[in-house]
């Protein structure tokens, strides 16, 4: 028997290490951005031309935001499918509101437009953290509802002459040279990435998602958390919303379709995982950012509509699988 | 049959094996014993074929083995029954058996002879299971006899055990012992790793203690002492792993005044003084726990009152308990307590986000975190002292340590402890018992809800015994002894209250 005093523990010498491997693994979907830009560039050059590059960056900011606002209830394990449709009855609501009589139209279309957010989220929140209804189940029952007003209140039809004022601010303006869209997205970012770094609400998120019995137990008001959580989220989409009807110049009933699913694409693909508890704003735009080169490369190139939507796909559930090994490790 | 020599195993930069020399013979019983971190499982492990040894050797059955992997393992006869289990839940009994190696017959399975085989198997460890029920559907001492009959099925010769005795109730337990006695009868060589003295005494030929990846000692279970094997694991004479300490109830400050909750506890009453330690002692299920929970509003109570510091707490939650000065540390660590995948420090302030040293007006104030943190984990003892690192990579002892941390983050003066020991080994042990010590000292109330007896005798002031959910008896001071207890445990005659 040794009396040596030092056996108690292992020595950790490892401790610097994780940082240095965490780091790799973050840097591989900024890596992977650049080179999918590179090798599109050799194949096309008008990808990487200056218009275009302004282009997807626009386009990016649309699909960041929703991306961000998936993410946020993708954190607590949730989901929110209702978000695509969300879009449309928001741009279909603000921009009737809009059209319609009486002072300031285009404050009250956001105004109303914002409303139609909060109140989705709101119920969606409560459906999910008061009654307690799955999420998936919650914000499926929730689509069909929302998609199915969106095309009553419009009658199915675009709602057009949207203000000049509104799509000259929202879409066509810059700010110290930089286009609207972007600045949002940007502010959105900001501001999200702050909040899930800096505030009991953020680190609630992480938390519930990591183990919500735990979170529970310690004390996080679960309940809270995850309503106000989905509200965010649909306050999110409704700006979304705005800042694409402005660019469309009417309100559309099908605005949002595919955003459900490209929304849920980006954060996977930019490392937003599905069981919760892991992933951040950073990663739904630097997935937003992936999907949209590649969309947009892809509309260059004139691939097929239907071809392009089975790439995509492909993405997710080869990033899916990526994801998965990642973890395992 | 199983000789290992000069084992060496590095991951990176940490050495969790150095130099580790062990042998197995045929039809013995040989334990591990050591702390959590000694480096028991990485030994089990190597053994299994889960990962290869760095340096050193390895004969099985005289054969010299270069490198073990899983199915070379099985192939050598080598049989695995880990802590977590490796059934799938909504598969039936028998197809878990024979999951990956079906029988076949020239077209379908050979249903018949899998059948013959498991009933066999099953006779063979002394264990009846019915073979087309569910796996969801079995106690945890029945699953565990289902692992052990899936690691016997291909005659293995080496089976390891790793603490096959954690979550089972005593009398399930002891169905295994018996099994363990059939195998050991038949030539089976069994490495066996346990927390428990007792069990390890009883069971045992030979024990290996292993402290930091090194190999103390081996000796016969016959020639060694508790204490011997106590000093050997924590690597200095551990005086008595219950402090001794000085109890002084004063004030009332948590009173249950015939609570019930549905299904689990009924009527039930205690009062908890500042200053003691109050057990709560009975059967696994026997409701300690669901009060404990009720108290902190994880479980509905369906009737009577709840009293924190002299006023009744009219709907207890969780974040209303902590933030009046009552924590409860949960029993189950995976599944309640920790937040395995986020760093230990999140799992440490999570139960005092909402404290102004924590936070203001919901911001974090990050840059106070780590510092806020260093001082609980320093007195705990993290090991390693590394809170960034995720809450899943620390051992059991130190995960438990991570989560009795929350109450050193706040003001707390009532705690809730709810099996505090489970699967944590002597030297994590004597850390929580020492906090426990410096708590009440320092004039808080402790509720103690325990499946360990010893623990409720040397620390508790009083005990209450419970039984299907009822308080059945109280028990003071001097009152308090094992045979005491546990008389109440079955007994529906004996008094109600035995004072001191």
């Amino acid at each position: 028997m040794s009396d040596r005093p030092d056996m108690a523990a292992p020595v950790v010498l490892d401790r610097a290490r994780p940082d240095i491997r965490q780091f790799a693994s973050q840097a591989k979907l900024p890596g992977f951005v650049f080179l999918a830009l590179l090798v599109l560039g050799l194949l096309d050059p008008r990808i990487v031309s200056s218009g275009n590059l302004w282009n997807i960056a626009i386009q990016t900011s649309y699909l960041a935001l929703f991306a961000m606002a998936q993410t946020m209830v993708l954190l607590t394990r949730g989901f929110d499918l209702s978000l695509g449709f969300t879009v449309s009855l928001v741009s279909v609501i603000s921009a009737m509101v809009m059209t319609g009589s009486g002072d300031m139209p285009i404050l009250w279309g956001i105004v109303a437009g914002l409303g139609v957010g909060l109140l989705i989220g709101g119920l969606n929140g409560f459906l999910i953290a008061g009654v307690g209804i799955n999420p998936l189940v919650t914000t499926l029952g929730m689509a069909n509802i929302v998609m199915a007003l969106a095309s009553t209140v419009s009658g199915g039809f675009p709602v057009p002459g949207v203000p000049e004022a509104f799509t000259d601010a929202l879409a066509e303006g810059r700010l110290i040279g930089i286009p609207v869209p972007i600045l949002f997205a940007a502010l959105c970012f900001a501001l999200l990435f702050l909040v899930l770094r800096f505030t009991v609400f953020g680190r609630g998120l992480y938390l519930i998602g990591a183990n919500p019995r735990a979170a529970k137990a310690a004390g996080v008001r679960t309940g809270r958390v995850v309503a106000i959580d989905y509200v965010v989220c649909s306050l999110l989409a409704a700006i979304g919303a705005m800042l694409l009807t402005a660019r469309t110049g009417s309100g559309e009933p099908n605005l949002g379709g595919n955003l459900t699913l490209e929304s849920i694409a980006a954060a996977v693909v930019g490392g937003v995982r599905l069981s919760g508890g892991e992933g951040g704003v950073t990663a739904a735009l630097l997935g937003a950012l992936f999907i949209t080169i590649i969309s947009n490369a892809m509309n260059l190139m004139q691939v097929d509509g239907y071809l392009q939507q089975v790439l995509l796909g492909l993405i997710i559930l080869a990033s899916l699988i990526l994801g998965r090994d990642h973890k395992k490790r | 049959m199983l000789e290992l020599t000069g084992i060496t195993k590095r991951f990176g930069g940490v050495v969790a094996l150095d130099g580790v020399d062990f042998t197995l013979l045929s039809g013995e019983l040989h334990a591990l014993l050591g702390e959590n971190g000694a480096g028991k499982s990485t030994l089990i492990n190597l053994i299994a074929g889960t990962y290869g040894w760095t340096e050193g050797s390895c004969r099985i059955d005289g054969q010299t083995v270069s490198a073990l992997t899983p199915q070379k393992s099985r192939d050598a006869g080598v049989a695995a029954v880990f802590q977590e289990f490796s059934l799938v839940p909504d598969l039936t009994v028998e197809e878990n058996l024979f999951l990956g190696r079906e029988i076949k017959g020239r077209l379908f399975l050979n249903r018949r002879a899998m059948r013959a085989r498991a009933e066999e198997r099953f006779r063979d460890i002394g264990f009846h299971v019915e073979l087309d029920s569910k796996i969801e559907t079995l106690t945890r001492a029945q699953k565990q006899m289902v692992e052990i009959a899936k690691g016997m099925l291909s005659d293995a010769k080496i089976l390891i055990l790793d603490e096959p005795t954690a979550s089972l109730t005593d009398g399930e337990a002891e169905k295994l012992f018996a099994a363990i006695a059939g195998l050991k009868a038949r030539g089976v060589g069994i490495i066996y790793v346990s927390h428990r003295m007792a069990e390890i005494r009883r069971l045992a030929d030979r024990v290996t203690v292993l402290r930091g990846g090194r190999k103390i000692d081996t000796v016969a279970i016959a020639a060694a002492s508790d204490a011997t094997l106590i000093e050997m694991m924590v690597g200095q004479p551990v005086e008595r792993l219950y402090p001794s300490i000085s109890q002084r109830p004063a004030e009332i400050v948590l009173a249950t005044r015939g609570i019930s909750v549905s299904g689990t506890v009924s009527d039930a009453s205690i009062v908890v003084r500042a200053g003691e330690i109050v057990g709560l002692a009975g059967l696994v299920g026997c409701g300690r726990s669901e009060l404990c929970r009720a108290v902190f509003g994880l479980e509905r109570v369906t009737s009577g009152e709840i009293e924190l510091h002299g006023a009744v707490v009219r709907a207890p939650a969780p974040h209303s308990m902590l933030r009046a000065g009552l924590c409860y540390y949960p029993a189950d660590r995976g599944a309640e307590g920790l937040a395995l995948s986020r760093p230990g420090r999140e799992n440490v302030t999570m139960a005092a986000l909402d404290d102004p040293r924590l936070s203001r007006g919901g911001l974090l104030k990050s840059w106070r975190e780590r510092r806020a943190i260093a001082a609980p984990l320093k007195t705990l003892g993290l090991r390693p002292m590394a809170p960034e690192r995720a809450a899943s990579s620390f051992s059991g002892g130190n995960q438990q340590k991570l989560v009795l941390a929350r109450g050193l983050m706040r003001p707390v003066s009532v705690h809730i402890f709810d099996e505090p020991t489970v699967g944590i080994d002597v030297g994590a042990k004597s850390e929580v018992y020492r906090l426990m010590k410096s708590l009440v000292e320092n004039g808080a109330a402790i509720l103690l809800s325990s499946s360990e007896l010893p623990e409720l005798v040397h620390l508790a002031n009083r005990v209450h015994v419970m039984r299907e959910g009822r308080i059945v008896a109280e028990l003071k001071a001097d009152g308090i002894t094992e045979a005491s207890v546990l008389r109440h445990y079955f007994d529906a005659q004996t008094g109600a209250t035995e004072a001191a």
